[in-house]
């Protein structure tokens, strides 16, 4: 037997090792410094220029970098749907509507130090529409925007658009500075991707892709100054280690974690899990153009096969509620005398017997876009096969299945929404109007001339009531034909330490931080 | 004159390899349903808007000219631009190339430094409580699935102790050196910043820890059987029975002998640690090629996806290039065949 001494040089470097691992054990506890927020996401950003982004991933960025022309309003801490004035300081509109002119807010800067006027939102609306992506369709077509004089500039519109003012307040109608347009030779899309130029309470400082993202006050700003220091995202992908780091209190803010994390995160020393209504909902879309979903009673059946309370109960937890008809609550707009489904077996079976399609077999659609879908998918599956309905569930890539909705190649499948300006036009002219067939909106693929008629009424009418009018009588056609499965609307829900001050939850502006008006 | 016949050789197939792989990752994903246009478009998009990005992304030219395109890309650098990130697929891959093969090359570092000792005495005290010790953990190493072993580790190290950092490459807090190489520890040291140089190695131990683990087994299992087999030669009899000591004779002369076929092993080790670096990655918010490979597929960014593979295809055969060179620099008998 021969023995394996540890020379001194070995043993040297093992205490070298040793020491490296256990200094500054300290720092790895370490508290987030007073003045940082820092937020953990499960993602890094992709693109922050505002007309070009479609993700609240990206928009907590963007949303504190730049100031639109409107904001939505804050009541008691509490966030509202409505809006009012940001960098416009007055509004009118024309008599026939269609004409709006805003007078901006004197000493708005950007953080070049250069004025917020009348030409830089000319040219910040030009490049929406010159871009023309996806932001650029919460406006409609054909507006012309005018500089009438520095500090007032106007919005001629093709025709009238009732959610006109609602939709300025948007991540996309945010107002770039037009030197972005010397950065780079595409309108500054190129600089705009990873860069900002805004007149908001911050801006960039540095962005270590698949790492941090910092934000610093921007110098210029027009308003108060923040009390936070530096905005910090750090990119965690996997949630347990994000709930741990908040545990640690490395990080102050931990979004996306799963029920079960929040569950055990619940009255933990330090920890506030907060929880707030959300406009957001999870609806099955029922492809109404194909055998046997053509049919509204097979529709009325499934809708009565469901079981929504096992389904909030059994994938939120309970943090949510089942939706009544397609405009959720706390939107106006909403009327609740119309059906709400519950489960009823008996009556299921009896509307498919009448439509003759006991046995039919449907495709169902899911991806992991989203981790209820497999769930609300499974048991969707045992739910109508108790009817006698047969699910074939198909799991895609979420962008494949994208496509699927676009051509119209499927039966089921389970769809979230959130609206991007406060208007009850979000939940119905883009789920109902038989223009937007398919990716656009209407993902059922519902088609109803009467429905169509008061849609489009709706949308040009400025006067509130009368809309909630038309609105209403569309919901009566939409829930009585069963256009959708209506599941339910999701609590949101959001891990914090609790020293955490001055948050407040906008529904319209989910994973969007008020940080100039936080403090820890 | 052996060595550069044997490069020019491989530096055909590996452009072979180029064109073949890119053909059919080219081919995988243009056929595979889904539209990048209505990707890049978003969740909302009117038709119009769909077309017209289709069309800037030359999406509506036949597939041979796209790929003609494609092909006369990678010859100068071009990967084409990443639909999720929308910058070029070279810009990205050159920011998180860097930390994935840092983090490969200190796993493979520890798995050596480790398995070797480990499968040496495994062999030399064949079927005693080393040995079994030995195969319980190699056994462990090749089975643990490494999400959950980096969680537990996090949990540990980062949760209970408080000793290591939770994720990241370095503290958020520290000026990173700036990049000379984009390894984070190279970079350090360059710059002599040594509040940079431990950041980064407090950051690393997990993670290559965890990624390491799986491939210790396999380097001890290895080490082990080879040593075994030489160990029983003749000539290590006839060492001993010349009087060297038992130590020298296993160091001096059979471990040598016993580490040729094991360069195989870590080489087709390293090309394994780029590909399972993924899950390691995700759990340590490593900032490597493997979450942004993850990322890039579930949006079915194809650009992304080819380059990344066209990327690794190529280092595969690099790092296959390297283990003959080191053959032939071991062993006289490889380098006379040739």
């Amino acid at each position: 037997m021969i023995k394996l001494r540890f020379s001194r040089r070995v043993f040297l470097a093992g205490a070298t090792a040793l020491s490296v691992l256990t200094c500054g054990s300290t720092a790895a506890l370490a508290a987030a410094p007073a003045d940082t927020i820092v937020i953990a996401k499960p993602a890094d950003p992709q693109s922050l220029d505002p007309a070009v982004t479609m993700d609240n991933n990206d928009w907590t960025i963007t949303y504190p970098v730049y100031q639109r022309l409107m904001k939505y309003e804050t009541e008691d801490g509490k966030g509202l749907t409505s809006v009012t004035g940001d960098l416009a300081e007055s509004w009118e509109a024309s008599e026939d509507g269609l004409t709006w002119t805003f007078k901006l807010r004197d000493g708005q800067k950007f953080d070049d130090g250069s004025a917020v006027d009348a030409e830089a939102v000319k040219f910040s609306f030009d490049r929406l529409f010159r871009i023309g992506q996806g932001p650029s369709e919460a406006l409609p077509g054909g507006v012309e925007v005018t500089v009438v004089d520095p500090m007032t500039v106007s919005f001629k519109l093709s025709e009238t658009y009732a959610p006109f003012l609602y939709a300025l307040a948007n991540n996309g109608a945010a107002i770039v500075n037009p030197k972005v347009a010397e950065q780079s030779d595409d309108d500054g899309k190129a600089y705009l991707a990873s860069n900002t130029a805004g007149s908001g309470a911050y801006r960039l400082a540095s962005w270590e892709r698949g790492q941090t993202v910092t934000l610093e006050p921007n110098p210029h700003y027009g308003g108060d100054k923040p009390a936070i220091d530096k905005m910090r995202i750090i990119i965690i992908g996997e949630a347990s280690a994000r709930r741990l780091q908040l545990e640690a209190g490395d990080v102050d803010i931990a979004e996306a974690l799963p029920e079960d994390q929040l569950e055990a995160l619940e009255g933990k020393d330090g920890i506030a899990v907060q929880n707030y209504p959300s406009l957001r909902v999870t609806y099955l879309y029922m492809n109404n153009q194909k055998a046997p979903l053509d049919n509204p009673d097979v529709r009325r059946a499934i809708s009565y096969a469901v079981d929504y309370e096992g389904l909030i109960a059994g994938i939120l937890n309970g943090n949510g509620k089942q939706m009544h008809g397609p405009i959720p609550d706390g939107m106006w707009g909403r009327d609740e005398s119309v059906i709400q489904y519950s489960r009823d077996i008996d009556k299921a079976k009896e509307l498919l017997a009448n439509a003759d399609a006991e046995g039919a077999e449907i495709t169902f659609l899911y991806s992991d876009a989203d981790p209820n879908w497999e769930p609300i998918a499974i048991a969707t599956q045992a739910n109508l096969a108790e009817i006698g309905l047969n699910l074939k569930l198909e799991k895609l890539a979420n962008a494949t299945m994208r496509e699927r909705f676009d051509t119209g190649d499927f039966g089921m499948a389970t769809g979230n929404w959130t609206p991007d300006f406060a208007d009850p036009y979000m939940f119905t002219s883009y789920w109902f109007d038989s223009d937007r067939h398919g990716l656009a909106g209407n993902r059922s693929w519902y088609t109803n001339a009467q429905v169509d008629e008061l849609l489009r009424e709706a949308a040009l009418s400025s006067d509130q009531a009368e809309r909630e009018k038309l609105y209403a009588e569309v919901q009566k056609f939409v829930t009585d034909e069963a256009a959708y499965v209506y599941l339910f609307q999701k609590d949101y829900r959001i891990a914090m330490r609790d020293n955490v001050e001055g948050f407040v939850f906008n529904p319209m502006l989910l994973d969007i931080y008020n940080i100039a008006g936080m403090s820890k | 004159m052996q060595y550069l016949n044997v490069i020019r050789k491989r530096l055909l197939f590996l452009a072979l390899v180029v064109i073949g792989v890119s053909m059919i990752t080219f081919a995988i994903s243009h056929l595979i349903p889904g539209d990048p246009a209505m990707l890049v478009a978003g969740d909302r998009a009117t038709p119009e808007i769909v077309e017209r990005i289709r069309e800037d992304m030359g999406l509506n030219k036949p597939l041979p000219e796209q790929y003609w395109i494609y092909l006369k890309g990678i010859v100068s650098g071009d990967l084409g631009t990443s639909l999720r990130t929308r910058r070029p697929v070279t810009e990205d891959l050159k920011l998180y190339f860097p930390a994935t093969l840092e983090l490969a090359f200190v796993a493979l570092v520890l798995a050596t430094a480790v398995g070797v000792p480990l499968g040496v005495a495994s062999a030399v005290w064949r079927d005693k409580p080393i040995d079994h010790l030995v195969r319980a953990l190699a056994v462990t190493g090749i089975s643990t699935p490494a999400f959950w072993l980096g969680l537990l580790l996090i949990v540990l190290f980062y949760g209970d102790l408080g000793l290591l950092p939770g994720g990241g490459r370095i503290d958020p807090d520290i000026t990173r050196p700036p990049t000379v190489t984009g390894f984070l520890l190279i970079d350090a040291l360059l710059a002599g910043d040594l509040t940079a140089f431990t950041s980064a190695v407090r950051h690393i131990i997990l993670p290559a820890l965890t990624l390491g683990f799986v491939h210790l087994g396999v380097v001890a299992r290895q080490i082990r059987s080879a040593m075994m087999e030489e160990l029983q030669q003749d000539y290590v009899r006839t060492a001993r029975a010349n009087g060297l000591s038992r130590r020298n004779v296993i160091f001096r002369e059979a471990l040598p002998n016993a580490l040729i076929p094991s360069v195989t092993v870590l080489g087709l080790a390293l090309g394994d640690l780029l590909y399972g670096a993924v899950l390691t990655e995700t759990v340590f918010a490593w900032p490597g090629m493997g979450a942004y490979v993850v990322n890039s597929i579930q949006a079915l960014d194809f650009p992304a996806v080819m380059g990344f593979t066209v990327v690794v295809s190529f280092a595969y055969v690099l790092v296959n290039l390297a283990v003959d060179l080191l053959y032939m620099v071991i062993d006289p008998r490889i380098r006379s065949v040739n």
